[in-house]
């Protein structure tokens, strides 16, 4: 595979910060963790919902325009290993593939940007807190199998933050009534 | 000496290659994300609009985020190893630690930061060409009514609260700042103003 050269790839076009060509900004836990919690707080499931939609659709368009500056990459593998890489990468964690195919599967993340940045800030929480990374994994899934946004559901089935060992998410295919 | 702001461009920008083995970048005392601005834009608009008819909430909540992030971020910032190597020896006066904040918040690609004016203790004016937050509103939305950039204005509220307020961490909101020009209304760039908070 011709991997993702992310030292190259990470530069600057005067004032601003470019991945591969597409606009990027350097954030810390603070801010992450702040903009979730005062989206949980004022607007509970709905609150919930827009930051897994936010990370979704921001990771498809982004995906969806690298895969297409990486065309000899065609292997689902390979994508996969791609993903990761640009997770890793952009300081978002460790993430990695259990079972995948067309219709779900199962991501692992021992260790993420999220999870850190919650139990540092707030402590354990009663329940589990990646929506970004919920989010993130449906875009990356929807770009790579040339799927439309919402096409994936990914539900966290366990959670650091709530002290469970690791991160786990199911990916399903979205029901009508979802 | 002044502050040499492509020094510390360079050191973040650098510093933002490294990993350590979770895949977390620790840099000038934080964990930094690297993600699209078209996240944060469609978190803050996003929120925004859901809110309604309850918008000035809305605004405020997001300054507050930002600002309470600015605080502690920018504490954080000027703990590190790193700004005491880089940025501390270039400062000669406690009004410079303004110009080395501005560095960073440039190096992390949040625009092209300048100080307009500071009034020691009283006014920050900082103006900003290539905010993400006012590009961004302009390529989803029209023409805004008011100002668009929450975090911005958040942070440059925290700066001076760092200079002016009590010590950390009780000093923040001792400021607060608004935008009366932003590039989202058609302005030439955006300016905020910070001034002591009413009390």
């Amino acid at each position: 595979m011709r991997s993702l050269n992310w030292q190259k790839k990470l530069g600057r076009d005067g004032h601003r910060v470019k991945f591969s060509g597409r606009p990027v900004a350097m954030h810390c836990h603070h801010y992450n963790i702040n903009l979730q919690k005062t989206l949980e707080d004022t607007l509970g499931e709905q609150g919930v919902h827009l930051v897994y939609r936010s990370s979704e659709e921001a990771i498809f368009e982004d995906f969806k325009s690298i895969l297409g500056q990486y065309k000899s990459i065609k292997a689902e593998k390979s994508k996969f290993e791609m993903a990761a890489l640009l997770f890793q990468n952009s300081g978002m964690g460790i993430i990695r593939v259990e079972r995948m195919g067309p219709d779900g599967g199962v991501f692992v993340s021992p260790s993420n940007h999220h999870v850190t940045g919650w139990l540092a800030k707030h402590g354990r929480r009663a329940t589990p807190g990646c929506h970004f990374v919920r989010g993130w994994i449906a875009g990356i899934l929807e770009a790579i199998y040339d799927r439309p946004l919402g096409y994936y559901t990914v539900e966290e089935q366990t959670c650091k933050m709530v002290r469970d060992g690791e991160c786990v998410f199911a990916v399903r295919v979205t029901n009508n009534g979802d | 000496m002044a502050i040499d702001g492509n020094k510390i461009i360079h050191a973040v920008m650098e510093g933002s290659r490294i990993r350590e083995s979770k895949g977390i970048i620790p840099l000038f005392g934080v964990y930094l994300s690297i993600f699209s601005t078209n996240y944060y834009n469609k978190l803050s608009f996003g929120f925004e609009k859901m809110l309604k008819e309850r918008k000035p909430e809305a605004e405020a909540l997001l300054v507050r985020a930002a600002q309470e992030c600015g605080y502690a971020t920018f504490q954080g910032v000027r703990n590190s190893w790193e700004w005491e190597e880089i940025v501390k020896p270039m400062i000669d006066r406690k009004e410079d630690q303004i110009e080395g904040f501005l560095a960073v918040a440039v190096a992390f690609g949040w625009g092209d930061l300048k100080v307009r004016k500071l009034v020691p203790g009283e006014t920050l004016v900082i103006q900003a060409t290539g905010s993400y937050e006012a590009s961004g509103y302009l390529e989803q939305y029209q023409k805004a009514g008011s100002g668009k950039c929450y975090m911005l204005r958040g942070v440059t509220g925290a700066m001076m609260d760092l200079l002016y307020g009590k010590d950390y961490p009780e000093g923040c909101f001792t400021f607060s700042a608004d935008e009366h020009l932003c590039r989202a209304k058609g302005d030439a760039y955006c300016e905020f103003t910070a001034r002591k908070s009413p009390d």
